[in-house]
């Protein structure tokens, strides 16, 4: 029977969520297409891990070294070329994250399997495998299908799935031996870095006034600074506007950035972007305001308004004022 | 430090309406403002910056045609010593995989310490081209980097994670970094500066010159194949406010008051 593996994401402790939206997939693969879903942890201390994983999968490989305790493309690459030769999974998923993007390219070079990253959707087509991407800012989607290969490695973008929910039965947990790695290492981890923490803290604020690429110049952020101050809510941006450094990492929101729930989200000049969209998941109100009638964000606010984002600010501050 | 900068002009699609080719076989680009790839100015910048700060040169190579002269003409104005063109005739419908190819043969042959490249590109969007790349020379990588300290023939850079979050790594040169928005203030370019690289010559190099066969990219070659490309299903959309400035902010306002009690 062929199989679908998933590849656990863990940092610092936690399984990742994106995991979860993956397991939902490969389930979806066993119930369509007849594949065996099993999950792989790969680590040091990782039992934990496969206990909680043996709730939502039959099957979960745990590969435990001393050597594993922090990612590196070099080791895990290593250990799950060797699972692929001696386990042979049809189809092996990784989130899109900053943990799959170093390590499914690199593992579909030293093992030989076709590899499409950032994918949306993911099934079987006759014997061969079908991903969808989106491309061109989200404009486009994209339906692509692979060289004949005894197996594929896909990355997948978060969100695309919902998360799982435990099976309601236990799996089985099986160790697979780390191999012998080829060493000297020619990469080393030397530990993490946290974001400055900054004079505000945009998780806590209940209304937030967040701007985008529309603001255009580092002249124009007093005027969306006292909008902010007048309507009594606190600035915050998407990544544009911190790449050229005209606010603060502390005020970016997005998964690169800080995950915000606030009861009111008004975006101005943002065009929406998944990463941007995927920090303000279950915020209360969302309402956008952009140029561009087919800007994604369209599609995922509560009000829209098509409009330069100027003369709302300016409107804004004269209802205000009167 | 010698350091190649793999580079591409991508159609800016950011605030464009984008349509379909009829048959779906690709985009209307015609109407498209195109232009260097954003990832991949910062990665032009941070080699430029290395340079200036230890020496040595930066060249930079395109998978192109004609059309994206100017893009690499722009990066010499930037600073950058020298450019190469790899003629993309070969090359068209390639997948990562098959522009990973042509550039392993370029980087083979120049004897570089140091390989960046943009950590994704603004079309197609596979951030694979740079690990990949690596993996094709044997060389450690890094993507989605923020920062990078050279230290002898080690580098220590910081890697973009999610939440805020960075991890720090050292890797031995020769390597491929691939380069996240923000890691630098890429420089502005005059067209006072651009005229002065007016003359400056731009190899083209055939993939015979790079030592790549015949078939070894290209749509046949390639491991993921396009089947066909779509306008995104609507989902559920926005109520949208209209009227007058004036009107949409006094609407605004009310749901501000109702939602969130603030105001």
């Amino acid at each position: 029977m062929a199989k679908v593996f998933v590849v656990v994401e863990h940092r610092q402790g936690v399984i990742r969520d994106a995991t979860f939206e993956l397991i939902s997939l490969a389930r979806e693969l066993q119930s369509a297409s007849g594949l065996d879903p099993a999950a792989v942890v790969i680590g040091r201390g990782v039992k934990g891990f496969a206990q909680t994983l043996s709730k939502y999968l039959p099957r979960t490989i745990v590969v435990e070294s001393e050597t594993l305790a922090d990612f590196r493309y070099e080791t895990h690459a290593a250990v799950l070329k060797d699972i692929l030769e001696k386990e042979t999974p049809l189809v092996t998923l990784c989130p899109q994250s900053a943990f799959g993007m170093e390590l499914f390219p690199r593992l579909s070079v030293e093992s030989e399997r076709p590899c499409a990253t950032d994918c949306i959707k993911v099934g079987m087509e006759g014997a061969g495998l079908s991903v969808v991407r989106s491309i061109y800012n989200g404009k486009i989607h994209s339906r692509s299908t692979f060289a004949p290969s005894g197996g594929y490695l896909v990355t997948v973008r978060s969100g695309s799935y919902a998360p799982a929910a435990e099976a309601g039965s236990v799996g089985a947990v099986e160790d697979h031996p780390c191999p012998a790695f080829k060493a000297p290492f020619k990469t080393e981890f030397l530990g993490y870095r946290e974001a400055a923490v900054g004079a505000v803290d945009i998780s806590q604020s209940p209304f937030l006034v967040s701007i985008g690429r529309g603001i255009k110049d580092v002249e124009n952020i007093p005027k969306a600074q006292e909008l902010a101050d007048r309507l009594g809510a606190v600035l915050s941006c998407s990544r544009p506007v911190v790449d050229k450094k005209w606010l603060g990492k502390e005020r970016q929101v997005g998964t690169s950035g800080r995950t915000v729930k606030p009861k009111v989200y008004l975006a101005l000049g943002i065009s929406g972007a998944f990463q941007h969209l995927a920090g303000i998941k279950g915020s209360g109100v969302f309402i956008a305001v952009n140029r561009d009638a087919k800007a994604p964000i369209f599609a995922a606010a509560d009000y829209g308004v098509v409009e330069d984002m100027f003369k709302i600010i300016d409107a804004l501050k004269e209802q205000i004022g009167s | 430090m010698e350091i190649l900068v793999c580079v591409k002009k991508v159609p800016d699609t950011a605030d464009a309406e984008v349509v379909l080719k009829p048959g779906g076989t690709g985009i209307k680009e015609d109407d498209l403002a195109s232009g260097i790839n954003e990832w991949d100015n910062y990665a032009v910048e941070e080699a430029i910056r290395i340079k200036e700060t230890h020496g040595g040169t930066v060249t930079v190579a395109t998978i192109g045609s004609a059309e994206s002269e100017d893009v690499l003409r722009r990066c010499l104005a930037m600073g950058a010593d020298n450019a190469i063109m790899i003629d993309d005739a070969a090359f068209k419908g390639a997948d990562p995989y098959g522009i990973a190819r042509g550039l392993r043969g370029l980087a083979g042959k120049g004897f570089y310490d140091l390989i960046l490249a943009g950590a994704q590109a603004g079309d197609d969007g596979f951030a694979m081209v740079g690990p990949v790349l690596a993996g094709y020379l044997g060389w450690p990588h890094a993507t989605l980097v923020t920062s990078i300290f050279l230290e002898g023939r080690m580098i220590k850079v910081t890697r973009e994670l999610e939440g805020g979050l960075e991890e720090m790594l050292k890797i031995e040169l020769p390597a491929v970094l691939t380069i996240q928005t923000g890691i630098n203030e890429p420089r502005y370019v005059s067209i006072m500066g651009i005229r002065k690289v007016r003359a400056k010559e731009i190899p083209v190099l055939d993939p015979a010159a790079i030592g790549l066969a015949p078939g070894e990219t290209g749509v046949n070659a390639n491991l993921v194949r396009r089947t066909g490309l779509a306008v995104p299903p609507a989902g559920k959309e926005a109520e949208m406010i209209k009227g007058t400035p004036a009107e949409i902010a006094r609407k605004i306002l009310d749901i501000v008051k109702e939602r969130g009690g603030v105001v």
